[in-house]
């Protein structure tokens, strides 16, 4: 009796998760959006970044002398400037055409003052309509002035930092935001597919062949999101593929990017099938994954770890499951320990959340009533 | 085992054991009743059909019955089982047709058979067998690989009637069957239900055609406001209506309905203004001698234009019985 049960539960599991993939197959666009929406946001948020970095610079050389030259290298050097060598009248032009942000000149004195240890005014001209860009300007220039004095004079500057690393490796800025991205990629996936997918039964009125059924609101949830598990499982190994062979994102551990990306998949289907369920529209879940996704992602520490944060953004984050998986993650591709839970811990409570939105999800469509 | 009746049998066995059996029951929602007080017994076999207008309670009452929606208070029992305790058993036994079909119309009829055929539990070895079955039934084993999506209104009723009945079901139920079907459509579904019958099911039906519920009820309920307000034989409820009806139309005056009226074995008339005169439509109990007295008394002061003796409808019995108003 006992066996026939279970046999019983699990074949509603399978033919639910069949059904699904079955309906998606047959819906080509809905699955394509499915499988692409991840690698979308993926991509927008990517680009949305990589736009931020370096300020577009035109450096005017007057002076080629090698102290112009080593002052040049430092300006490079600094990472804060996209640079470009050109002529005074191309510098003014590319400043007023409004495609730059700044023009350094070196002065045709450069290389004389500095033997005469003679003061040298560098010329920095900033289009400063934008603070941000502004700001690195006028944070870059005296970094570039020291970089070349302890460079040329290293006997003249005598305060030097003695640095001790944390870890063995430098991690490249947008190599550690893509991390986070990826996260709030299968966030997106994963809350737009499943949601939607259980709010189309109500739309469909199909949720009443599932609701009249004497199968298990457990066994049909489970089916439900196991079905929308395989399309994300597709979206996520996409968008895994561009972070590794495009970004050359190198995992450390390549285990546990896998079981950690099964993990945080599975939380935020079970999150989407729970808002589906609660939704029953899908118009409204995918507003509903949008505005979730990006507070999410700049919630959640994407940046860097959240711990460096204001207390109170540290206390709302870890109030969200995006915090724990981005914590995992950055530990899977980077092996950065983001808290003080350890990489057990956190797992367990990413498991806890899945535990929990599964429950939900069950308990709200055991108490769905269907109106007419 | 699950997916069969076996462990409902014991009760199923007994005959006398009323197919759904409901006793005061209510539902509120907030300080809104949809269904006060509701009481109805419904016997295996019969073929009961449950009418009232929009907003009656009517689906409040079927959710409550298939676990849909927990009752307030009361009491429901289909084939003797209760659904507040044995919601999983009324399931196995209760095979629901919705009025929006609820198929997956990206999906085949087979498809959609075989996903109803799991979540029932139908065993593997009949599967295959019980969907040939129902489409051979329900004529539509040559598109069985066909998407519902292209079928027509009718296939689908149909296509939903045959997956309510792949599991078997004792209870039936059919809300609002015919809708937007076209007349032969309409025609097959009913020698589908009246088969249903003859099979020994219990059928129970929400239908706004009276016409339907007349052809095919063995009995009828009709609620408002969620309460019983009439419950019998379709015959017996036109009784309540009167015998017989006798519409007049007449040129000229119509003072005399008042004596029309007094006449002995006149339950009611009613008049309508036309240009020229008036329309009445008289309710009687059914004395035949009443017909020429009747037109003595209309042709004194008026022209007689037309006059026409019938049996009352149900729609005139459910428009007294709940009202002309709108209730949507």
């Amino acid at each position: 009796m006992m066996v026939q049960k279970y046999t019983y539960t699990l074949n509603v599991i399978w033919s639910c998760m069949i059904r699904d993939i079955r309906s998606m197959l047959t819906d080509r666009a809905f699955t394509l959006v499915g499988i692409l929406t991840p690698l979308n946001a993926f991509i927008l948020m990517s680009l949305f970044v990589l736009a931020g970095t370096q300020a577009p610079t035109a450096v005017v050389m007057q002076d080629s002398g090698p102290y112009a030259q080593q002052f040049y290298q430092s300006l490079s050097a600094t990472n804060g400037f996209k640079l470009q060598i050109v002529s005074a009248s191309q510098a003014t032009s590319l400043i007023q055409a409004g495609r730059i942000v700044a023009v350094i000149t070196i002065p045709a004195d450069f290389d004389q003052s500095i033997q005469h240890n003679a003061p040298v005014k560098v010329g920095v001209e900033i289009n400063n309509l934008n603070t941000d860009f502004t700001n690195d300007i006028r944070r870059s220039v005296p970094n570039a002035i020291t970089k070349f004095y302890a460079n040329a004079f290293p006997d003249v500057v005598s305060i030097v930092p003695k640095e001790q690393d944390s870890y063995p490796q430098d991690t490249d800025y947008i190599k550690y935001l893509t991390v986070s991205i990826l996260v709030v990629g299968m966030l997106f996936g994963g809350v737009m597919h499943a949601g939607t997918s259980m709010a189309r039964e109500w739309e469909t009125s199909t949720i009443k062949e599932l609701l009249f059924s004497p199968a298990s609101r457990w066994a049909i949830v489970v089916g439900k999101m196991l079905g929308a598990f395989v399309i994300n499982i597709i979206s996520a190994a996409i968008v895994l593929a561009i972070l590794v062979f495009v970004i050359g994102v190198q995992p450390v551990h390549w285990g546990e990017v896998i079981a950690f990306s099964l993990l945080i998949i599975l939380i935020f289907i079970a999150w989407g099938t729970f808002l589906g369920t609660l939704m029953k529209q899908r118009k409204q879940v995918v507003v509903f994954a949008l505005g979730l996704s990006i507070p999410m992602f700049f919630l959640s520490g994407p940046f860097g770890p959240i711990t460096f944060s204001a207390p109170l953004i540290q206390v709302i984050a870890q109030i969200f499951p995006v915090y724990y998986a981005i914590v995992l993650q950055q530990h899977a591709f980077h092996g950065f320990d983001l808290n003080t839970y350890g990489i057990n811990l956190n797992v367990l409570i990413v498991s806890g959340y899945a535990l929990l939105l599964i429950a939900l999800a069950a308990f709200s469509l055991r108490r769905s009533a269907i109106a007419h | 085992m699950i997916g069969t009746k076996e462990a409902v049998l014991p009760l199923l066995s007994q005959t006398t054991t009323p197919a759904l059996e409901i006793k005061d029951l209510r539902k509120t929602f907030g300080k809104f009743t949809a269904v006060d007080g509701l009481s109805l017994t419904i016997q295996q076999g019969e073929i009961f059909g449950l009418l009232g207008p929009n907003g009656s309670g009517k689906t409040t009452t079927i959710n409550m019955i298939s676990g849909l929606s927990k009752p307030t208070g009361g009491e429901i029992k289909v084939l003797g089982y209760d659904v507040r305790r044995d919601i999983r058993q009324i399931r196995q036994i209760l095979g629901a047709v919705p009025q929006e079909t609820a198929l997956y119309e990206e999906l085949s009829a087979w498809t959609n058979l075989n996903f109803h055929a799991d979540l029932f539990g139908i065993p593997r070895k009949e599967k295959k067998e019980r969907i040939t079955n129902i489409l051979k039934l329900v004529q539509l084993l040559d598109r069985k690989d066909s998407r519902v999506s292209t079928f027509s209104g009718g296939m689908k009723r149909r296509l939903a009637l045959g997956r309510a009945l792949l599991h078997e079901p004792l209870l039936v139920y059919l809300d609002e069957p015919t809708l937007g079907v076209d007349v032969q459509a309409r025609r097959a579904i009913w020698d589908y239900v009246l088969n249903l019958r003859e099979q020994g099911k219990t059928v129970l039906i929400t239908t706004n055609y009276l016409e339907e519920a007349q052809t095919l009820c063995d009995r009828l309920a009709i609620i408002d406001h969620g309460k019983l307000v009439a419950l019998d034989a379709p015959q017996n409820l036109k009784q309540l209506y009167g015998a017989q009806v006798v519409d007049l139309e007449l040129v000229g005056s119509c003072e005399q309905v008042a004596q029309i009226r007094a006449l002995p074995g006149v339950k009611d008339v009613v008049v309508t203004d036309v240009p020229d005169g008036c329309r009445l439509q008289v309710i009687t109990e059914g004395v035949n001698h009443l017909v020429p007295q009747i037109i003595n008394l209309a042709s004194q002061e008026a022209t007689l234009r037309d006059i026409s003796v019938r049996d009352p409808n149900l729609d005139e019995v459910f428009l007294r019985l709940t009202g002309a108003s709108l209730r949507d």
